[in-house]
C-alpha cells in the first residue's frame, strides 16, 4: 500500500465506517464496505483518495440498500415493533433506542440534505462536498443549514410523538 | 449591509468562509443584534445536530489492519499469472515453429519433380545451413541407412515432445533434398523416402491436432480433477444460488463477482460456479456443490454395449479418500458441501484462495 494511502486509511477509516454505518445501519457490514472501498483504492490509486473513498462508499451503500431492500423490509418492521413494545431498561437498550430515533429523523431528510450532512460529519470540506454532490460550493452552507434544522426538528417531533403515544 | 442568510452563517460557523468574507460577517454581526441572536441559535443548532449524529455511531472498535487478502497489488497477481502465461507462450511458439518448418519443407517437396529446381532449393538450404551441408555429404549413405530406425519412433511422438521434435524432422528432410540434388541415381529412392517422411509428418500433424482439444477443455465442462466433470449451465443470480445450495455460496472476499452459473454434476443436488475476477486478466471459478442427500455408490448404465472412458460411470464421484487439503476443508465446511477454486494460477495460489473463501453475504 502506498504511504499516502496508508495515512488516509489511518485518518479516514473510522469516518468512512461511520458514514457507511449511517447508510446501512449494520456495524459489521459498514466495516466490510469500508475495507472494500480501501481495497479498491489500492487498485485504482485515486488522486484525491479521501473524496474518492467517500464517493465509492456512497455508491456501494446505495447498491447495498437496493439489494437488501426487499429482504430487510419485513425484518425492519419486526424490529421496529419490538422496540416499541416496552421502555428501554438499560444503557445498551437506551443507546439502541437513541440510535433508532436518530435514524428515523435522518430518514425524514431529503437524500441530498442527508448526504451533505453525513459527508460534513465525516470530515469533508465544503469543497469536497461540492465535488461529491455536484452542488455549487455556495449552496453547501444553505443545504447544511436546512439539513441540520430538519434533523433536529424531526428528532424532537419523534420524541414528542413517542411521549404522547406513551401518555 | 443586509442581514446574513442561514447558509452563510453556517459556512461561517463551519469555518468555511474566506478571511475577507468572515471579517465582513463579523463586522455585520457586531452592529446587528438580530443577526447576533441568530448566530447563537445556529451555533446551538449545529451543536445539537452533531450530538444527534454522534448517537448514530457504530460501536467504536480498533481500526483493523488491512486484511491480507486486500493488500494484493496487481503486481503480485501478475507474478502468479506469469508462469502459466510463459508456458502458454512456449507451447504457442513451439507449435508455430513446428507449423512453419513443416510448411516450408512441404513446399520444397512440391518442387522436387524438377531436378534443376531441387538443386536451386538445395543451394538455398545450403546457404542457410552450411554446417548441415558439410554433415550431409560424407554421412549421406549411413544417414539413409539409419533413417528408418530413426524415423520409426518419431512417427507418433508423445504430446510433450512435440515442441522439440520438429527441428530434427525438418533437418532430415533438408538432408533428403541435398542428397537428392547431388545425384540423379538416387532420385527414385529419395522420392520414396520423401513420401515416407511426408506420411510421418502427416501423422505427426494428426497427433498434434488430436492433442489440441484435450489441452483446451470444452467451455461448458468444468474439470474437477478426480471428481470428474461438472456441466456448466445457465447464468443465475445470488438468490438462485442460495436456493440451489441451501446456503450462501462461498466466494473469495473482495474479488468482484463476474457471474454465477448453475452447474450439474452427478452426486450433487445443487452446484453453483462463481466467476470472480482477481484482476483484469485473471478469472477464477469457485465451485460450490451441495452433495445429494441420496448418495449413489455407483452408476450403472444398462443397455450400453461397450463401456467407454467417457461414459457416465467414469464421471461419477469416486469414494476414494480425499486428499489432505480437502479433508481440511471438509472439517471447516459442512461435510455435505463441496467447494473448490479453479483458475489459471499455481497450486499454491489456488490453495491460498481456498483458505480465503467466505460465504457471500447479501
Amino acid at each position: 500500500m502506498p504511504g499516502d494511502l496508508a495515512e488516509t486509511y489511518r485518518t479516514t477509516y473510522r469516518a468512512l465506517v461511520r458514514f457507511l454505518y449511517r447508510k446501512v445501519w449494520d456495524a459489521e457490514r459498514a466495516e466490510d464496505l469500508a475495507q472494500e472501498a480501501f481495497a479498491r483504492a489500492v487498485v485504482h490509486k485515486p488522486e484525491n483518495a479521501r473524496g474518492w473513498l467517500f464517493i465509492v462508499a456512497a455508491n456501494m451503500a446505495r447498491d447495498e440498500a437496493r439489494r437488501a431492500a426487499r429482504e430487510r423490509r419485513h425484518l425492519t418492521l419486526l424490529t421496529a415493533e419490538a422496540q416499541e413494545s416496552g421502555p428501554p431498561i438499560d444503557d445498551a437498550l437506551h443507546a439502541e433506542h437513541e440510535r433508532a430515533q436518530v435514524r428515523a429523523a435522518l430518514d425524514q431528510l431529503t437524500p441530498r440534505d442527508r448526504e451533505v450532512l453525513l459527508l460534513w460529519d465525516s470530515g469533508l470540506s465544503y469543497d469536497e462536498i461540492a465535488a461529491h454532490t455536484g452542488l455549487a460550493r455556495g449552496a453547501v452552507g444553505t443545504t447544511l443549514a436546512r439539513a441540520r434544522r430538519r434533523l433536529v426538528e424531526a428528532h424532537e417531533a419523534g420524541e414528542k410523538g413517542e411521549h404522547v403515544a406513551r401518555g | 449591509m443586509s442581514h446574513v442568510d442561514d447558509g452563510t452563517l453556517h459556512a461561517y460557523l463551519d469555518g468555511e468562509l474566506s478571511l475577507p468574507e468572515a471579517q465582513s460577517i463579523e463586522a455585520h454581526v457586531a452592529q446587528c443584534p438580530a443577526c447576533r441572536t441568530r448566530l447563537e441559535e445556529e451555533r446551538a443548532l449545529i451543536t445539537r445536530a452533531g450530538e444527534l449524529l454522534a448517537q448514530a455511531t457504530p460501536p467504536d472498535r480498533e481500526v483493523p489492519a488491512f486484511r491480507p487478502g486486500d493488500v494484493k497489488p496487481p503486481v503480485r497477481l501478475w507474478w502468479k499469472v506469469r508462469l502459466p502465461l510463459a508456458w502458454a507462450a512456449t507451447v504457442a511458439l513451439a507449435l508455430g515453429v513446428g507449423t512453419f518448418l513443416g510448411e516450408s519443407s512441404s513446399m520444397r517437396r512440391a518442387r522436387m519433380p524438377s531436378h534443376q529446381e531441387s538443386r536451386d532449393s538445395a543451394d538455398q538450404v545450403a546457404q542457410n545451413a552450411p554446417a548441415l551441408d558439410r554433415l550431409a555429404a560424407p554421412e549421406r549413405q549411413s544417414r539413409r541407412e539409419s533413417r528408418p530406425r530413426q524415423a520409426a519412433p518419431s512417427t507418433r511422438p508423445p504430446v510433450g515432445m512435440l515442441a522439440d521434435k520438429p527441428k530434427p524432422m525438418a533437418a532430415r528432410s533438408m538432408a533428403d533434398s541435398l542428397s537428392m540434388a547431388d545425384s540423379t541415381a538416387y532420385r527414385g529412392s529419395s522420392a520414396l523416402n520423401a513420401r515416407a517422411v511426408t506420411s510421418a509428418e502427416a501423422e505427426r500433424r494428426v497427433a498434434a491436432k488430436a492433442a489440441a482439444p484435450t489441452a483446451v477443455p470444452r467451455p461448458e465442462m468444468v474439470s474437477l480433477g478426480d471428481r470428474g466433470y461438472a456441466l456448466k449451465g445457465a447464468q443465475i443470480g445470488a438468490d438462485s444460488a442460495r436456493l440451489l445450495l441451501g446456503r450462501d455460496p462461498l466466494v473469495v472476499p473482495d474479488a468482484p463477482i463476474r457471474a454465477m452459473y448453475r452447474a450439474r454434476m452427478i452426486g450433487y443436488s445443487g452446484m453453483v460456479i462463481v466467476e470472480q475476477a482477481l484482476d483484469s486478466s485473471t478469472v477464477i471459478e469457485v465451485i460450490n456443490g451441495r452433495a445429494s442427500p441420496v448418495q449413489l455408490e455407483a452408476v450403472v448404465v444398462s443397455g450400453a454395449g461397450v463401456p467407454r472412458a467417457d461414459s457416465l460411470a467414469a464421471a461419477a464421484p469416486t469414494p476414494e479418500p480425499a486428499p489432505a487439503a480437502e479433508k481440511q476443508k471438509a472439517e471447516r465446511i459442512a461435510s455435505d458441501f463441496f467447494v473448490d477454486v479453479r483458475g489459471p494460477l499455481s497450486t499454491d495460489s489456488l490453495a491460498a484462495l481456498r483458505r480465503l473463501l467466505r460465504p457471500l453475504r447479501p
